[in-house]
């Protein structure tokens, strides 16, 4: 696979905020990328960095190989779909959509087939000459999407598309610019503090913290072989069991043994971490076993999850087991369980 | 009950604020058709006063110079606030702040504002006449456009701005195309605020007219009229004027609803 777009140490300060600190990623074509990281961690940055609305305080961006960090936005074939969505109050839904294309300079005839055209893909060709304000918060978004799409940019860059739905819209949606992205071909970056987004919709993620990049992997490695202990708690749930090290031999504040590989080079205070989901009811058939009281059960319909209080850990062990297990049904408050899990399930990482 | 007897207070109350806002007006469009032409005794409807107007050569030129000064001064101080309403809140959102100076022109009483152009016209050794008129009234003007321009700004959406330029729009194909329509019923209304000001404006123009009778403007001269007592002339002056308000204000409310959603 080609690199489409490749960032070379790129560096933003404001002031003494480092809010982005040296990222350096190659994105490929047709990429569907997702970027992650808690509120402030540089991600709007560092996109309107790629969209040309901040300049650089260091570094270079290439689009194709070429330095594109001091094109000025309008002149790079680069596409931004607003977090705010930002639709012109003033055009219709079609003269929104028509306003990029006619900025290129286009024949009419052109420019209204291909409206045309992506009013059908977005299933809003009835409301084309309605103004944004009589659209609904899943239209408009639908709306600015189709703006940027139909210059059919190299890169689609995407803030927080789905913030302002709801969360069957939003799931809804998130097939929806899958589907769409496979049928134009563009490669999309997509802005997300959603973990679960980014996990079901992009080809690979990038964790930032801090303006810095955490973590680059496909989502199934992002979950399973977290790069450390803050991107583990990011993705997903996990719990952390604070240990103490003697050698190869890791034990848990209770007593208990806990067998896991120990990467090379690991010093300090660790921690083992492990899934919910990987916890098991029949614990005598583990490498791994806790054992402590159901403080509390959440029924999520698919699966239950149990919070289980134990002398190892400051915090709950959350365990996922499936809602309609003979056990599940049988859980009270206050019941001892022994819980255990495999060694290959258990990552370690400095506390 | 208590409650059909309050509303019935309140709408006496407000049938005195209105006939106390609109008697004095009724009674001076009413002594513009009085045949007798004194305020004292009514005898009589009668169009002749009109045609009085309309024959007094004197009154038609000022009417005319304030139409000139109104509009002139209407056109260049809705363009040139416009763009400084939009330059200051760009300045604003970089963080310096120059507001206090452009609002200055309006609380600086109209006498020292007055005075204050006729010395620099004077230092300048301009020539005064209708131009200088149209001058000192675009200062004033350019800060109520200004302000009613700012005002709409303050819940202005910059983001479009930026998708108009990711959307490969130039800066000034960005102005015309969206920041400009979107600002339009705040433009209107400026200008037609700096319209019927300058219309109405009496100390600047006597100040800065010059000496010149071809310069005089309708303040001016409904002024100097005056001076000899309420002609039924001044009567028939003042309710064309009224007319023309207020079809100039329906003209510019209805543009404001048939115009564009901008809130
Ligand atoms: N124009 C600016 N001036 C000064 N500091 C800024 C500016 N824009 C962003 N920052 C700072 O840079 C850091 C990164 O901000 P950014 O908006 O990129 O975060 P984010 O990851 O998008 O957060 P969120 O999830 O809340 O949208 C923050 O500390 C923020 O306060
Ligand atoms: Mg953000």
């Amino acid at each position: 696979m080609t690199t489409l777009l490749s960032l070379r140490h790129v560096e933003k300060h404001f002031g003494h905020v480092r809010a982005v600190n040296g990222v350096s990623l190659d994105i490929r074509q047709n990429e569907f990328f997702a970027l992650l990281g808690a509120s402030g961690s540089g991600k709007t940055t560092l996109l309107r960095m790629l969209a040309g609305f901040e300049a650089l305080s260091g570094g270079q961006i290439l689009l194709n190989g070429k330095d594109i960090s001091h094109v000025p936005p309008n002149h790079r074939p680069v596409n931004l779909m607003f977090q705010s969505y930002a639709l012109f109050p003033h055009m219709s839904v079609a003269q929104n959509i028509a306003y990029g294309l006619e900025m290129e300079k286009l024949p009419r005839t052109e420019i209204r087939q291909r409206v045309d055209e992506i009013l059908a893909t977005i299933q809003l060709s009835a409301l084309a000459s309605r103004k944004p304000e009589q659209l609904s918060g899943g239209q408009r978004q639908r709306v600015a999407l189709a703006r940027a799409l139909v210059k059919r940019p190299q890169l689609l860059l995407l803030d927080e598309p789905l913030g302002a739905l709801d969360k069957k819209l939003r799931g809804e949606m998130q097939l929806e610019l899958k589907r769409i992205q496979h049928q134009f071909g563009i490669t999309f970056i997509i802005v997300t503090h959603d973990q679960e987004e980014a996990l079901v919709m992009a080809d690979r993620i990038a964790i930032l913290q801090h303006g810095e990049l955490l973590q680059c992997a496909p989502p199934r490695e992002v979950y399973e072989h977290p790069a450390n202990r803050f991107a583990a708690e990011f993705i997903g749930v996990m719990n952390v069991i604070p240990v103490a090290r003697d050698g190869a031999k890791l034990t848990a504040a209770e007593g208990s043994l806990i067998r896991a590989d120990i990467p090379d080079g690991m010093g300090g205070d660790l921690v083992a971490a492990v899934r919910p989901e990987r916890l098991r009811l029949d614990a005598h058939a583990c490498e791994n076993r806790l054992s402590g009281r159901i403080l509390a059960t959440a029924y999520h319909g698919l699966d239950l999850q149990v919070h289980i209080e134990t002398p190892a850990m400051p915090k709950p062990l959350i365990c996922r087991v499936t809602a309609d297990a003979a056990e599940a049904r049988s859980f009270r408050t206050g019941d001892v369980l022994s819980l255990g899990w495999s060694r290959a399930d258990t990552r370690i990482f400095a506390a | 009950m208590a409650d059909r007897r309050t509303f019935r207070l309140m709408l006496l109350i407000l049938g005195l604020v209105f006939a106390f806002l609109y008697i004095p007006i009724s009674v001076l469009v009413g002594l513009s058709f009085n045949a007798g032409g004194m305020p004292t005794a009514w005898t009589g409807f009668s169009l002749k006063w009109y045609g009085a107007l309309f024959a007094n050569q004197d009154i038609l030129r000022a009417a005319g110079n304030t139409l000139i000064v109104g509009l002139v001064s209407a056109a260049i101080s809705t363009v040139l606030g416009t763009l400084l309403a939009i330059g200051v809140e760009i300045r604003r959102r970089k963080g310096s702040v120059l507001e206090t100076l452009i609002f200055a022109p309006m609380v600086i009483p109209d006498i020292v504002l007055a005075i204050a152009l006729l010395s620099f016209f004077s230092l300048l050794d301009v020539r005064l006449g209708l131009h200088t008129v149209i001058m000192a009234h675009v200062v004033f003007n350019l800060a109520y456009v200004c302000a009613v321009v700012r005002a709409r700004l303050k819940s202005f959406d910059w983001s479009i701005v930026e998708a108009s330029t990711d959307l490969g729009a130039s800066t000034l194909t960005t102005l015309r195309r969206v920041v400009l329509p979107v600002l339009a019923p705040a433009i209107i209304a400026g200008g037609l605020l700096a319209f019927t000001l300058s219309v109405d404006e009496f100390i600047i123009a006597f100040f800065t007219a010059g000496a010149q009778r071809a310069s005089i403007t309708l303040p001016m001269q409904i002024y100097g009229m005056i001076r000899f007592g309420v002609t039924p002339e001044i009567n028939v002056l003042a309710t064309l004027v009224i007319g023309f308000s207020l079809v100039t204000l329906a003209l510019s409310q209805r543009l404001n609803r048939g115009g564009l959603p901008g809130q």
